[in-house]
């Protein structure tokens, strides 16, 4: 038997008896919470609009990124196909050399003899190698663009066309950076003869840019005089712009005309080396000697503001020097260990350029203790060269 | 302030939050779930018709609440235990008896601990009759059940509350002599 049993009606009382529990928050409360939980219903909207912008920003970047690395690719090659050019340069001018020897062989049997005896090949140009052909040399800038180089070729089927014209023609031909040197050429400016006044009319266009630096207009005013000097008997350039007179340079400022000073030789041919070339270019310096002997003496000594080296070999020991009736008699130091390679060629080459610039046409070698250098004989007298730096283009 | 909420809180407000209270047991849970009825309500007020009373659609609409909040406090492996587990198909709570309860006499402590025992609808049948004062057929539209399934309801969870008093009895013993009463 249970202690206590309790009927329904008593279990309804008690059930009724219990507490009425209040909500005792404020009515406003309870609605102000309510407007804040309606706004949040929609909670993906920021996180929506987030995630939009963040595709957005994706979408614009990631091309970017693309072209980023599809543009360092680009360089990667272009530096490698750069570094081949420069190794190629070398083998490039032993090249030209070599075409240079097959055509000496041509011209003369005897010379291909003392040819294969020696194995040096001479760098200019001389009067027996121009036949009918037409020798233009062109002054191109080195790489630093510190010095002009002169670079001569033998141009055959010139026909009757002026020295300007085939000068022009060939100028797209040159391979400067090939040779080592700075691309300067084809010039952008369009050349004319004018025989009355005895000058070359130089019509750039108006959007040349030979004006911007001081660098880009003392090369082209100085290549356009140096050109016009070695090719020609001109002493005027008249400037154009556009076909009107005068052209804007922003160091020289306005010019109409620059003369071509014919006496300014007078200067000594020194050794330019081209960056990872072992042959030199034979290149005259910028200074100008007052005679034959001083310009000898600045041959034997570095100029390296210009890029320059000695061109005379410490072999090659000069002992007496005298010019009489344009002839330069040289006397050599007995004891000198003078051999026959192609550096002494080049050093007799740069004497006789140097000669020629002080009116020289003629040099005899006393006392030598060879009796070639390269191709020339010194038992005789040898005629200066026509032209320095012998380079063949098509 | 919205005249419908006004109108809405009221007549009604404290009749609802005691019966969302003794669903859940827990005062805090009551008046976040208070919050969500009225949600509801402003939700779905245009497609209030008018068949049934303001006051049993009202009461449904808390009682789903509860049942959903309750859903949502088990997670999904626990609801997949118990389709499995047909002896324990109710719901219980651990919630400390809250300070209103503890003050009253033995006997309202007793009863307010017996209810956890019951069902879920044996628990909203008790409360919506006994402390919302509702009658059979009001009980009946806010459940949606017919009469009849409210009074076999009602009378099983009374007599599951009756068992579970006389266990309290006997395990504490009344210190006033108990009145025995025929049934």
């Amino acid at each position: 038997m249970r202690k206590s049993e309790w009927s329904d009606k008593q279990l309804e009382e008690l059930i009724r008896q219990m507490p009425k529990i209040q909500d005792h928050r404020d009515p406003r409360d309870i609605y102000q919470n309510l407007s804040i939980k309606k706004r949040k219903l929609i909670p993906w909207i920021l996180p929506g609009i987030a995630t939009a912008a963040a595709m957005l920003l994706f979408l614009i970047l990631v091309p970017n990124l693309m072209d980023r690395t599809n543009n360092s690719f680009n360089e990667a090659q272009e530096k490698k196909s750069l570094e081949q050019t420069t190794a190629k340069k070398d083998a490039g001018i032993a090249m030209d050399k070599e075409e240079a020897t097959s055509k000496e062989g041509v011209n003369s049997g005897t010379k291909e003899v003392k040819l294969l005896r020696t194995e040096s090949v001479k760098s200019a140009i001389y009067d027996d190698e121009v036949g009918n052909g037409k020798v233009l040399t062109y002054w191109i800038p080195d790489q630093q663009a510190q010095i002009l180089i002169p670079v001569s070729t033998i141009v055959s089927d010139a026909g009757n066309k002026s020295w300007l014209t085939v000068f022009e023609e060939k100028m797209a031909s040159l391979k400067e950076e090939e040779w080592g040197l700075s691309d300067f050429y084809p010039l952008n400016a369009k050349l004319e003869l004018d025989k009355n006044n005895n000058s070359v009319i130089v019509d750039v266009p108006s959007n040349h840019l030979y004006g911007q630096g001081s660098t880009n207009e003392t090369s082209f005013i100085n290549v356009l005089q140096k050109d016009i000097a070695s090719n020609s008997n001109l002493r005027k350039i008249k400037f154009k712009t556009n076909g009107e007179p005068g052209i804007e340079l922003g160091n020289y400022g306005s010019m109409q005309e620059q003369n071509i000073e014919s006496d300014q030789k007078k200067h000594a041919f020194l050794f330019y080396y081209p960056v990872g070339s072992k042959l030199p270019y034979l290149t005259p310096t910028n200074t100008i000697y007052k005679d034959f002997g001083t310009a000898l003496e600045a041959m034997k000594a570095d100029q390296p503001e210009n890029g320059l080296k000695s061109s005379l070999s410490p072999s090659l020991q000069i002992y007496d020097v005298t010019i009489s009736d344009k002839t330069l008699s040289l006397s050599l130091k007995d004891d000198s260990t003078l051999k026959d390679n192609q550096l002494t060629l080049y050093s007799f080459e740069a004497l006789m350029l140097t000669a020629k610039e002080f009116g020289v046409e003629k040099i005899i070698v006393k006392n030598s203790p060879l009796t070639h250098i390269g191709p020339f004989d010194l038992s005789k007298e040898n005629k200066v060269p026509i032209a320095p730096n012998l380079r063949n283009i098509q | 302030m919205d005249s419908v909420f006004d109108e809405l809180y009221q007549k009604y407000h404290h009749d609802v939050f005691q019966f969302l209270f003794y669903m859940v047991r827990n005062k805090e849970h009551a008046e976040d779930l208070v919050q969500e009825v009225y949600i509801r309500v402003f939700k779905s007020y245009n497609r209030f018709e008018g068949k049934s009373s303001e006051k049993t659609w009202l009461f449904s609409i808390a009682r789903n609440v509860a049942i959903d909040f309750f859903r949502k406090q088990k997670g999904w492996k626990e609801r997949i235990f118990e389709k499995f587990d047909w002896s324990s198909n109710q719901v219980k709570d651990d919630y400390p008896i809250p300070e209103e309860i503890t003050v009253q006499k033995e006997e309202i402590k007793w009863i307010y601990k017996c209810l956890e025992f019951c069902t879920m609808d044996q628990r909203a049948v008790i409360i919506l009759r006994y402390l919302n004062d509702l009658s059979i057929s009001e009980t009946a539209k806010t459940l949606g059940w017919t009469e009849s399934k409210v009074k076999t309801t009602q009378h099983r969870s009374l007599k599951v509350l009756k068992k579970h008093m006389e266990l309290f009895y006997e395990k504490e013993g009344l210190t006033s002599e108990k009145v025995r009463v025929e049934r």
